[in-house]
């Protein structure tokens, strides 16, 4: 099965970086990432989050009303060839 | 803006940045707001930018560390780096500059003929150096875009040139305070020899950690910090600095370490690493060395050495930064040799057990001194890697190959 990373997309950095710090409160391990354009070109920051955490990101973010536009699975790089541009 | 220009540069950087940075291991938890700023880089800044134009405030572009920030800062202006790192730019800028000019150069000025960095567009006045010749020719090309102020860099570093450099400062702090319409006065001035004095303060706390062994800190994630740095609020970065510094002296105290202990440590010198320029460190640190120092523009040259904080009168502050800057040592001067010094000197606190020398094509003045870089580590016996490249990926397996035989020779 193909390995994927957990992305949290959100409609601005302003409710990512809320999103953020309420995970850190919860003690749920998350990382800042610039969001992929093939999930979504709404805002530069997603959180990737562990697979088994996935249903307790959703249920943090719902009950602190954070603006989340999807939790989407991005097949994680493996191999990683050198590109500057 | 040409936007649809720059919608590929951001379209490839969430790639790039995930396979280089978010591939490592048991990165530090206070990478994450580096993190942030490689992902709202078009955004949120160059957003703080306009709101501080839109109150009536100049944005500075600068190129090189001899540039005194300070000076911007008193006169409530905003300096900003503007290197550029990526061969995306390097077309651009060869449209009007000769192929044989370094990545750097032709990267800065494509930048801004193409229009697709927001920084290079939003920067009321740019303020160069004359480091080398190909800047120095660029300026000129540059200065037909948007205000340009230059300044003068002596070539050499007796008592005379040190007042040179003193009245060049003196003559940029009256282009600034006309520029920005606001007197820089003792008072201010003073404030922002503080407010960077305490950046590079957190920067040096940053390296420190370095030191140990295993490393806590990966050289990738340490460069972009400090790429980061000539972009970013400067009290925001010393303040997330200093609390990524935090995390990682725990983890010195715990014998925490992204590489094993023991993995062969590498010191880079030579030409500065513009963001997103990680080529090198990837490459080196995809063959399990960490890099743990840079003796370079984006490394200790743009930290080392304070400005006095004492003087309290405009003339005293004007000696004070000019000793300061030219403490920097830069392939631009004759002789170099406390470049050397410094070399061997944190070869020897970082305990190094390998250096590469690094240039960017077509940069002679460093190109040149690797000679003298050179002999000085043979005679000290310390293993020596010349690599000359730029920012393309087409000499990466090249590269891959030598550095990987060179690690292999410190492994031995």
């Amino acid at each position: 099965m193909e390995e994927v990373d957990w992305y949290v997309l959100f409609p601005n950095h302003h409710e990512g970086l809320r999103l953020y710090r309420k995970l850190q409160v919860h003690g749920i391990s998350c990382t800042i990432a610039p969001t992929p354009r093939a999930v979504s070109c709404c805002c530069g920051i997603s959180l990737v989050v562990p697979a088994e955490a996935v249903d307790e990101v959703k249920a943090v973010a719902e009950t602190v009303q954070v603006k989340v536009e999807g939790i989407v699975p991005v097949a994680k790089r493996k191999q990683w060839k050198y590109r500057s541009s | 803006m040409n936007v649809d220009k720059h919608d590929l540069l951001c379209e490839a950087l969430p790639d790039a940045f995930g396979g280089i940075y978010l591939s490592q291991e048991k990165r530090p938890e206070g990478m994450n707001y580096f993190n942030f700023v490689v992902a709202e880089i078009h955004g949120v800044r160059p957003t703080e930018l306009l709101e501080h134009q839109a109150r009536g405030g100049k944005v500075f572009g600068t190129f090189c560390v001899y540039v005194p920030d300070e000076v911007v800062f008193a006169a409530g202006g905003i300096a900003t780096g503007l290197c550029g790192g990526s061969q995306f730019w390097v077309p651009a800028g060869e449209s009007v500059l000769p192929v044989n000019t370094c990545p750097l150069i032709k990267a800065s000025v494509g930048a801004r003929l193409d229009r697709t960095c927001p920084f290079f567009r939003i920067a009321d006045m740019y303020v160069g150096e004359t480091t080398c010749d190909g800047k120095k020719k660029a300026w000129e090309i540059l200065a037909g875009e948007v205000p340009f102020h230059v300044m003068d860099v002596p070539q050499m570093k007796r008592p005379q040139d040190i007042g040179r450099w003193a009245d060049e400062i003196k003559g940029f702090i009256k282009v600034v305070d006309e520029f920005t319409g606001n007197r820089v006065t003792p008072e201010a001035l003073h404030q922002s020899i503080v407010m960077l004095n305490n950046k590079r303060r957190a920067l040096k706390r940053l390296y420190e950690t370095r030191k140990a062994d295993p490393v806590p800190i990966s050289g990738k994630d340490a460069l972009l910090a400090t790429e980061i740095a000539f972009y970013d609020d400067p009290s925001r970065f010393t303040e997330m600095t200093n609390n990524l510094c935090e995390e990682l002296e725990q983890r010195v105290k715990r014998g925490e370490g992204v590489f094993p202990a023991g993995a062969p440590r590498i010191m880079i010198t030579g030409t500065p690493m513009a963001i997103p320029n990680w080529k090198l460190h990837h490459l080196v640190e995809s063959a399990g060395a960490p890099v743990v120092v840079e003796e370079s523009c984006t490394g200790t040259r743009y930290f080392e050495h304070l400005v006095e904080e004492e003087p309290r009168d405009l003339d005293g502050q004007i000696i004070a930064l000019a000793e300061r800057y030219m403490k920097t040592n830069c392939a631009c001067f004759t002789p170099n040799s406390n470049r050397i010094q410094d070399i061997l000197r944190l070869a020897q606190e970082y305990r190094v057990d390998g250096i590469i020398d690094y240039n960017l094509q077509f940069c002679g003045l460093y190109s040149t001194e690797s000679y003298l870089v050179k002999q000085a580590l043979d005679a000290q016996g310390i293993p020596y890697l010349h690599i000359e490249t730029d920012y393309s990926e087409q000499d990466f397996e090249q590269l891959r190959t030598r550095v990987e035989a060179f690690l292999e020779r410190l492994r031995k």
